[in-house]
C-alpha cells in the first residue's frame, strides 16, 4: 500500500488527490481497486486521466514475468557454491551452501550447531577468501574457537588474522535489533555493491528462534508477524545480493520423542534445505564427538540422507571409522 | 532506506493504524510532522512523537552500525582475551573449561541435590575477587538466591581458604601489598546477595539488574542460584512457563555481553522416562537447554563427584572428577591413575583432560 502522493505519476496533481481523498480514496490500492468509471462520477473527475493514471500505476506497481531461458542464463552466471569445508556435509546439501538461498541447521542443545556454523564461516574466509557475516543472538560467537579451526587449516599467523578480519561479528539479543542489523546490513550491502567493494558471500543468524520463540505463542499476536518479517528480510537478502544465509533453529522433541525443528509450521517453509543435526550414540563408540546430520528439507536432494561427521578439536571432519553413509533406521531415531 | 513500519519495535495497535493509513515503509513517514501525522492516521499526538521519533532513533542507530557498531573477529578474540576467566579452584575443570568460567558469557550449572552446585557457585563468587595481580579478576559478585540455600557461614570459609591460598603464593612486594586488602571482610563485602521469593521478583530483578551493574562496574559474577526453583511450581501453563525462560535468557545473556559479567544459573534434575528407561535430565524442559551458552553438568558416579561440560561453543565435551573439602571447591587428589573406565554408565572420553598434569599457577 502506497500513500497517493504528488509526483509518484504523472498526470496525478493536487486537485486530484484532494477530490480522492473526498472520495476515500488513499492509496494506489484503493486507487486501482476500486472501479474507474464509479470513480469519474463521484469525483467529477476526467476518465481519461484517471485511465492514464491507473495505467502508469499498475505498471508500476506490477511484477513482471521473466523468461526461464534468462533465469536459467541468470543462475549460471551468479549463483555460487560455497563449499562447508566439510566433506559429509556438502554431500547432504550437493555440494555446498548456494547463494539466493536459506539453509536451516536444526539440532538439539549441544549438538554442534553452532560448531557448523563456525566451520562454514571459517571455511569460508579462509579457502574462499569471503566475506562472512556472523549474527550471533545467543552469545555462542567466540572468536578463540575460530582461531583454533583456522590454526588448524594454517600455520601463517597473518593469514589467519586476515581472515578472522573477514568474519564480521554482529551481537544482538533481541528481534527488533535483529531486525535493525539485517537491514543496516541491507543498507551496506547495497552500497558495497554499487561501489563494486568487496562482497559478502555468507550471512549466519545463530541463533533464529533464540530470539523469536519467546514472542510465539498464547495471545501474543505480533510474534508471527515479527517472524515473518526477519523471514522476509533474509530472503531479500539471500535473493536480490546473491547471497548464501545459513540459520540455526531449535529443536524440540514431539509426541513421540521425534526431534522436530522449532518455530512451527510457518517457518518450515522458510529454509530452502533444512539439516537435522544428532550425536551419535553407539555403546562401541567412545567418542563423543561424532554428529550425524540428516536432510529433512531440500529441493534437488532426496531427503533422509543420513551422514556422519566428527566435531573434532580442528573444526569438522569427515568421519572415518563409518563409510560414510548409513541408513535413517540404523540409528534408531 | 526503505525498511517496512511492521519491523519497528512499535505497540502492534499502532503498526496496524499506520498500516491502514497507507504508511508501509520508512519513506512515508519520515518528512512528516507529527501533527500531520496524527491528523493522517488517527492517532493522538503523544503516539504521532513517539512514532516519529522510533523512526528517528532507529536510522541514527543503522548509521553507527555502519560506521563500526559491529566488529571483526579479530576484534572479538582481543577482546575475548582481556575479558580472561574466573578459576573455580579444581585445575581440571578449569582446562576443560578453558581456563575457567569465561566471562561475558551465560554458564548453567545443572546437578542433583547435594551435588555442589551452590558450593560451587560460593566458590566462584569468592575466586572472582582474587586480585589481579594474584591471575584473578579483581571484580565483584552479585549472588540472586531464589532458594535460601546460601549459607554465609560457608562463604566465609571459602573465602577464609582463598585468602590463605593466596597469601601462601604471594612472593613479590605488590603481591603482598594487595594482600593487605584481601581479606574476609573484603570480600564479603563485594558479595551482593539478593534474595528473591517467587518468579515475580526474580524476573522484576533482573530488569533492574542492567542498572545495578551500570553503578557497579566492577562486577564480573551474577549468580542465580537456582533459576529452576522459582519456576518449577505456581505454573499451570507451561507454554507461559517457556516464553518467559526464553525471554529471560536473552535478557541474561545481552546482560552478560554489555557488561562483560559471567552469568550463573544453577539447575534442578528431574527424571525423565523415555523407553521404559528413567534417566536424569536437568529441568525446565527441553528448549530451556538452549538458553545458556555453555552446560555443566555436576552428577555422581557411586561416590565420586563428576563434572561433564555438556555443551560449550568453544571447548569439547569432557567429564572430570571434584572434590567439596572444607575449604571449598577442589581438585581430587592424584593418586596413580585415579579414574577408572570400567564403568560403562559413564561414557565419558576425557582420557586426556583427567590425566593432564596438575597446571601449576593456574590459580594464581
Amino acid at each position: 500500500m502506497v500513500v497517493l502522493k504528488e509526483g509518484i505519476c504523472p498526470g496525478l496533481n493536487e486537485d486530484m488527490i484532494k477530490s480522492l481523498q473526498a472520495a476515500d480514496i488513499r492509496t494506489v490500492e484503493d486507487f486501482v481497486s476500486s472501479d474507474t468509471e464509479d470513480l469519474a462520477q463521484k469525483c467529477s473527475l476526467s476518465y481519461k486521466a484517471l485511465v492514464a493514471v491507473r495505467r502508469v500505476l499498475l505498471a508500476q506497481h506490477a511484477a513482471f514475468p521473466v523468461s526461464s531461458a534468462d533465469l536459467y542464463e541468470e543462475l549460471l552466471s551468479s549463483t555460487a557454491i560455497l563449499s562447508t569445508g566439510n566433506p559429509s556435509l556438502d554431500k547432504l546439501l550437493d555440494t555446498g551452501l548456494y547463494t539466493g538461498e536459506i539453509t536451516e541447521l536444526t539440532g538439539a542443545p549441544g549438538s554442534g550447531k553452532t560448531q557448523v556454523c563456525f566451520s562454514v564461516a571459517v571455511n569460508v574466509a579462509y579457502v574462499l577468501k569471503q566475506s562472512v557475516m556472523f549474527i550471533d543472538t545467543n552469545g555462542g560467537a567466540c572468536a578463540n574457537r575460530l582461531l583454533q579451526m583456522l590454526q588448524a587449516k594454517s600455520s601463517n599467523k597473518a593469514e589467519q588474522m586476515e581472515a578472522l578480519e573477514r568474519i564480521r561479528v554482529f551481537r544482538v539479543f533481541d528481534v527488533f535489533s535483529l531486525l535493525t542489523s539485517l537491514h543496516g546490513l541491507r543498507t551496506d550491502i547495497q552500497r558495497q555493491a554499487s561501489a563494486g567493494g568487496g562482497s559478502v558471500k555468507l550471512v549466519i543468524v545463530d541463533s533464529v528462534s533464540a530470539v523469536l520463540a519467546h514472542t510465539l505463542g498464547a495471545k501474543q499476536s505480533e510474534g508471527m508477524s515479527l517472524m515473518m518479517q526477519v523471514a522476509g528480510m533474509l530472503k531479500t537478502i539471500a535473493k536480490d545480493f546473491n547471497i548464501a544465509v545459513l540459520v540455526t533453529n531449535h529443536a524440540v522433541r514431539d509426541g513421540n520423542g521425534r526431534f522436530k525443528a522449532g518455530l512451527g509450521q510457518s517457518w518450515s517453509h522458510v529454509p530452502r534445505t533444512r539439516v537435522l543435526l544428532q550425536p551419535v550414540e553407539s555403546p562401541g563408540n567412545s567418542s563423543r564427538s561424532l554428529r550425524s546430520a540428516t536432510l529433512t528439507k531440500s529441493s534437488r536432494q532426496a531427503c533422509h540422507q543420513v551422514e556422519v561427521f566428527d566435531l573434532s578439536s580442528s573444526g569438522l571432519s569427515e568421519d572415518k571409522g563409518n563409510s560414510g553413509k548409513r541408513k535413517l533406521d540404523d540409528l534408531k531415531l | 532506506m526503505q525498511r517496512p513500519v511492521a519491523s519497528f519495535p512499535l505497540a502492534p495497535s499502532l503498526k496496524v493504524k499506520l498500516i491502514n493509513a497507507g504508511f508501509q515503509t520508512t519513506n512515508d513517514l519520515v518528512d512528516l510532522r507529527p501533527l500531520q501525522l496524527s491528523k493522517e492516521v488517527g492517532i493522538t499526538h503523544e503516539e504521532a512523537v513517539e512514532v516519529l521519533q522510533t523512526l528517528r532513533c532507529d536510522s541514527q542507530t543503522a548509521q553507527e552500525r555502519a560506521s563500526g557498531g559491529s566488529f571483526t573477529a579479530l576484534q572479538l578474540l582481543q577482546q575475548e582475551q582481556t575479558l580472561g576467566t574466573i578459576v573455580t579452584f579444581c585445575s581440571e575443570l578449569d582446562s576443560v573449561l578453558g581456563g575457567g568460567l569465561p566471562v561475558g558469557k551465560t554458564t548453567e550449572i545443572c546437578g542433583a541435590p547435594g551435588i555442589g552446585k551452590t558450593q560451587l557457585c560460593i566458590q566462584l563468587a569468592v575466586d572472582v575477587q582474587i586480585p589481579v595481580c594474584f591471575g584473578g579478576l579483581g571484580g565483584q559478585a552479585v549472588y540472586i538466591d531464589t532458594e535460601g540455600s546460601f549459607l554465609i557461614q560457608r562463604a566465609v570459609d571459602i573465602a577464609q581458604a582463598a585468602v590463605d591460598h593466596c597469601s601462601l603464593l604471594a612472593d613479590d612486594a605488590e603481591q603482598r601489598k594487595s594482600l593487605k586488602e584481601f581479606t574476609v571482610e573484603k570480600i564479603l563485602s563485594n558479595l551482593f546477595l539478593i534474595r528473591c521469593h517467587d518468579y515475580v521478583e526474580l524476573l522484576a530483578e533482573i530488569y533492574l539488574l542492567p542498572e545495578f551493574l551500570a553503578q557497579h562496574p566492577d562486577v564480573r559474577l551474577v549468580v542465580i542460584d537456582s533459576i529452576a526453583f522459582p519456576f518449577r511450581h505456581d505454573f499451570e501453563d507451561l507454554s507461559q512457563r517457556t516464553r518467559l525462560l526464553n525471554g529471560l535468557a536473552q535478557q541474561l545473556i545481552q546482560m552478560a555481553t554489555k557488561h562483560s559479567v559471567a552469568v550463573v544459573l544453577t539447575n534442578q534434575m528431574t527424571t525423565k522416562v523415555w523407553r521404559g528407561q528413567s534417566k536424569l535430565v536437568p529441568a525446565l524442559g527441553e528448549s530451556w537447554g538452549h538458553a545458556a551458552t555453555q552446560r555443566l553438568i555436576l552428577h555422581w558416579e557411586g561416590s565420586k563427584r563428576l563434572a561433564s561440560l555438556y555443551k560449550s561453543p568453544s571447548q569439547m565435551e569432557a567429564t572430570v572428577q571434584y572434590q567439596i573439602t572444607g575449604e571449598g571447591f577442589r581438585d581430587v587428589p592424584h593418586s596413580g591413575p585415579s579414574r577408572s573406565h570400567d564403568d560403562d554408565s559413564c561414557n565419558d572420553t576425557s582420557g586426556n583432560y583427567c590425566k593432564r598434569p596438575r597446571v601449576e599457577g593456574t590459580q594464581s
